[in-house]
């Protein structure tokens, strides 16, 4: 028996994602189910939780989420709650809901006035990083902890989150890796690959998920066949994507997605928890101050410019790292965090003499084909 | 076309109702009036109670840019501003308040910053900063910064925690949430002794802080007459009298005129003259109005006789703070901060009693229908306002399912007159009729007390 490894194992963990932690259920292990990227994985894995991202579904008709959610609301979470509704998460020993947006807050609100999980959480996420509000977080991922330990049947001392701290910083260190191996052109994954890649290793442990990385890294070092060299090398920014129907069609169009700047992307992994003497302090400043998402409000400076590149500024080294010649600005509808957002930074890269292109979409994979000649287009626009 | 666009006001059924709306123009000619006078002005999120308070006591001057898309809405004007907004990359989907600014904002920068003409009532003046809010809704401080395109201003974004119900009972974590909310009430509070190079007027805001409390308690005791059948008044009434409680409570006219409110409705209670000729159904409404068609709200009274007697959880005086969280605290911050987390988790044992989340815009309405004895729910999906609508279906499912009360869906906006359809809104009033008679019916078999 051949064992799948790299990246068709990554490709069979995306298609089934919830497979490896029904195994790890049966015997007897125990899965924490999180919304977006806030709630600290440390905690879970210390206590022997399984993490888990709750994702929507993009080619699954809603048939339950009218009940339960306006059609005004952000499409990715009625999505969520739809797929929940129908039973998918109903594994979960421990569901952590999050204050990201509004969108996460109010499902995490409904979600948890439906379905039950033996241990529930929900993690209040200041708006800004003001010193009290990075305390203040602090205290909540203190509560978040002690929930966890009543049904987990342990404690969590400093010892065993500073141990889960070292074992999901590899994570990230190998997930920037893989990244680094996109500055080349072509680039040596393609953004369909890299998507696998990221939701596998949202749906297994940190430990396979490490074993993985590394096997990947290794395969696409030495691939011959990786993607063909095209035109554009293009970074993308915004509301998450998390399913390869997206990526595959913007790459059919004749575009590379090198970099991105998404939820289930780069946002997730892309900065280190500092080893603290607290480990709390280390997990509270990273999670709310160092994740740049701009649903974290940051006092505004002096001048415009200086507002400006204290937000954005990452983007900036991104594209310049990555040598990208074009954006992709992908908003969910209804997604208020990154509408607002849409001008400031899509000028922002405009005056970087990038292409940019801003689609809102709906969430839906049948809603994708009409995208195409948007996408050709863009691909026609890049020098 | 002619007709469509016609203004559709309601004719209110309270006297005070009627000349609540000069409050309105106080809060617009009063910013102008500092702005001549080259004094501070702010604008300012409907903020609780929390840094309003603080900016005025420091004599600052405020503008409520949620009040006047409310206010552009209602004279049928916001529509230029909601397409320049449109225009310049904001989606149509985001908030019709923040679009009308967006808009309103823009074409004052192109006017250097001299308030354009035909600004209806008057237009709001430049502000000096921007006093954004962590409350209910990320459209509140994300709206605030994204005008940075259009004018180089501060923006102080006040946080405000969101407690879970079961998390609201974890023990010290209340205390934890107060902790936060002084400490960055704390830091507003530098913010503005550096931005206006001043010191905080301690003394000015226990005065103003004394006057909040005095008008917020006749606006709920105004709420509490309200229970009584025949309704004395009604949601068309409340959206004009929350002006003065909202925005300028600390105003010692407002806290006069709330004396006035108060014995106009005490005596329709005393003499059990109803709002409406003819009360035969009590709706509930839930959660911000269309201000373009408040109108309407008359003709379901005139044809069907149905009073709303209860409405818009968030715009609704809390109860007073309870003695036990006064006693000792002499730091007004504390106070504040203490007074606000109250209002948002007074209903947090409604939530934990029916097992619920969340205690924000729906725990409230169950206690609702049945103190205010109501047979039906007007839920008013928006278009623009995701915060406001999120939990809508959640709360017709717990009505129905705990109570028997049921609900009709009619989709509109704030501001947005393009998405209503008034025609639809009376079919489906119409049809409503009946399914409240059925579960008035359902309600008495099994024994609910209304
Ligand atoms: S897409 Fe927007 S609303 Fe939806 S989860 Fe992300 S930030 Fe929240
Ligand atoms: S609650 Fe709704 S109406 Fe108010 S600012 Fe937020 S999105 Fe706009």
């Amino acid at each position: 028996m051949t064992v799948i490894k790299g990246l068709a194992r990554a490709e069979q963990i995306y298609q089934d994602r919830e497979k490896r932690a029904k195994e790890l259920k049966a015997e007897g292990k125990k899965i924490a189910g999180y919304l977006c990227c806030y709630p600290p994985l440390e905690i879970m894995t210390s206590l022997g939780y399984m993490p888990i991202r709750i994702m929507g579904e993009m080619d699954e008709p809603l048939t339950e989420a009218d009940t339960y959610l306006p059609t005004v609301m952000c499409a990715f979470y009625r999505s969520v709650l739809d797929v929940a509704m129908k039973g998918r998460y109903d594994y979960l020993d421990a569901f952590i809901g999050a204050h990201a947006c509004d969108g996460a807050e109010r499902v995490s609100y409904v979600w948890r006035s439906y379905l039950k999980s033996p241990c529930s959480f929900y993690l209040d996420i200041p708006h800004t990083n003001h010193a009290a509000a990075i305390e203040f977080f602090k205290k909540q991922l203190f509560y978040l902890k002690e929930e966890l330990e009543k049904t987990a049947g342990k404690k969590a001392t400093a010892a065993m989150i500073k141990e889960a701290v070292t074992l999901h910083n590899k994570q990230r260190s190998l997930v920037r890796q893989l990244y680094e191996l996109n500055k080349q052109d072509p680039p040596l994954v393609s953004g369909s690959e890299m998507l696998q890649v990221m939701i596998a290793i949202m749906c297994i442990p940190p430990e396979e998920g490490n074993v993985l990385l590394e096997e990947v890294i290794e395969e696409v070092k030495g691939r011959a066949e990786g993607p063909k060299k095209k035109k554009g090398r293009i970074l993308i920014w915004g509301s998450l994507i998390d399913n390869i129907a997206f990526t595959k069609l913007i790459e059919d169009c004749g575009l590379n997605i090198v970099i991105d700047d998404t939820a289930i992307g780069t946002r997730s992994f892309w900065i280190d928890v500092d080893e603290t003497e607290d480990p709390f302090d280390g997990l509270a400043i990273r999670y709310l101050d160092k994740i740049v998402c701009p649903r974290t409000f940051r006092d505004t400076k002096n001048t415009r410019m200086e507002d400006l590149d204290n937000r954005f500024s990452y983007l900036k080294k991104m594209i310049k790292d990555w040598n990208v010649n074009g954006v992709y600005m992908n908003i969910i509808r209804n997604c208020d965090i990154h509408g607002y957002e849409i001008s400031e930074v899509r000028d922002y890269f405009e005056e970087m003499g990038l292409p940019v292109l801003v689609i809102e979409q709906d969430y839906s994979t049948t809603a994708l084909e009409p995208l195409r000649t948007r996408f050709q287009a863009f691909a026609e626009s890049i020098n | 076309m002619g007709d469509k666009k016609k203004k559709k006001s309601s004719a209110k059924t309270l006297q005070t109702a009627r000349e609540a709306g000069n409050f309105g123009k106080k809060i617009l000619a009063s910013a102008r009036t500092a702005a001549e006078e080259g004094k501070p002005i702010a604008w300012s999120m409907v903020d609780w109670w929390l840094g309003g308070t603080i900016a005025k006591a420091m004599g600052v001057e405020l503008c409520y840019p949620e009040n006047y898309g409310a206010f552009c809405a209602s004279v049928r004007r916001a529509e230029p501003y909601l397409d320049y907004a449109e225009s310049d990359g904001i989606p149509n989907t985001t908030c019709g308040y923040a679009r009308n600014c967006i808009g309103y904002t823009r074409r004052l920068q192109e006017n250097n910053f001299v308030i354009p003409q035909d600004a209806p009532g008057g237009g709001m003046p430049k502000p000096l900063f921007l006093l954004a809010c962590g409350a209910v809704c990320d459209a509140r401080y994300k709206w605030f910064q994204s005008l940075g395109r259009y004018m180089n201003v501060p923006v102080w974004t006040l946080e405000f925690p969101q407690t879970g119900v079961a998390e609201y009972y974890l023990a010290g974590n209340k205390e934890e949430n107060i902790k936060f909310m002084v400490q960055e009430l704390r830091e507003f509070v530098s913010f503005l002794e550096k931005l206006l190079g001043k010191k905080m007027d301690w003394d000015n805001l226990s005065e103003r802080l004394d006057t909040i409390f005095k008008t917020h308690q006749l606006a709920h005791e105004v709420d509490i007459l309200r229970k009584s059948v025949p309704s004395p008044a009604v949601n068309t009434d409340f959206w004009a009298l929350m002006i003065p409680h909202l925005y300028l409570p600390d105003d010692p006219e407002a806290l006069e005129f709330y004396k006035r409110v108060y014995e106009e409705v005490k005596y329709k209670v005393d003499n059990k003259i109803g709002a409406i000729p003819n009360e035969k159904y009590r709706m509930a409404f839930s959660e911000l109005p269309p201000w373009h068609t408040l109108g309407l709200f008359d003709e379901f009274a005139e044809k069907h006789g149905i009073a709303f007697v209860i409405e818009s959880w968030n715009y609704h005086a809390p109860s007073p703070l309870p003695e036990s969280e006064r006693e000792g605290i002499t730091d007004p911050l504390e106070l504040i901060a203490r007074y606000s987390y109250h209002k948002f988790n007074e209903s947090a044992p409604t939530a934990k009693k029916y097992c619920m989340d969340p205690t924000i815009f729906t725990a409230p309405y169950l206690k609702w229908v049945e103190e205010y004895k109501v047979d039906g729910l007007f839920c008013h999906p928006l278009m623009s306002c995701r915060p406001a609508t999120y939990t809508l279906m959640h709360l017709r499912n717990l009505l129905m399912e705990k109570f028997k009360v049921p609900s009709v869906v009619v989709e509109g906006d704030i501001v947005d007159l393009r998405v209503f359809n008034e025609e639809e809104a009376h079919a489906k009033i119409d049809a409503f009729i009946e399914t409240m008679d059925y579960y008035r019916e359902i309600r008495r078999k099994e024994g609910f007390g209304w």
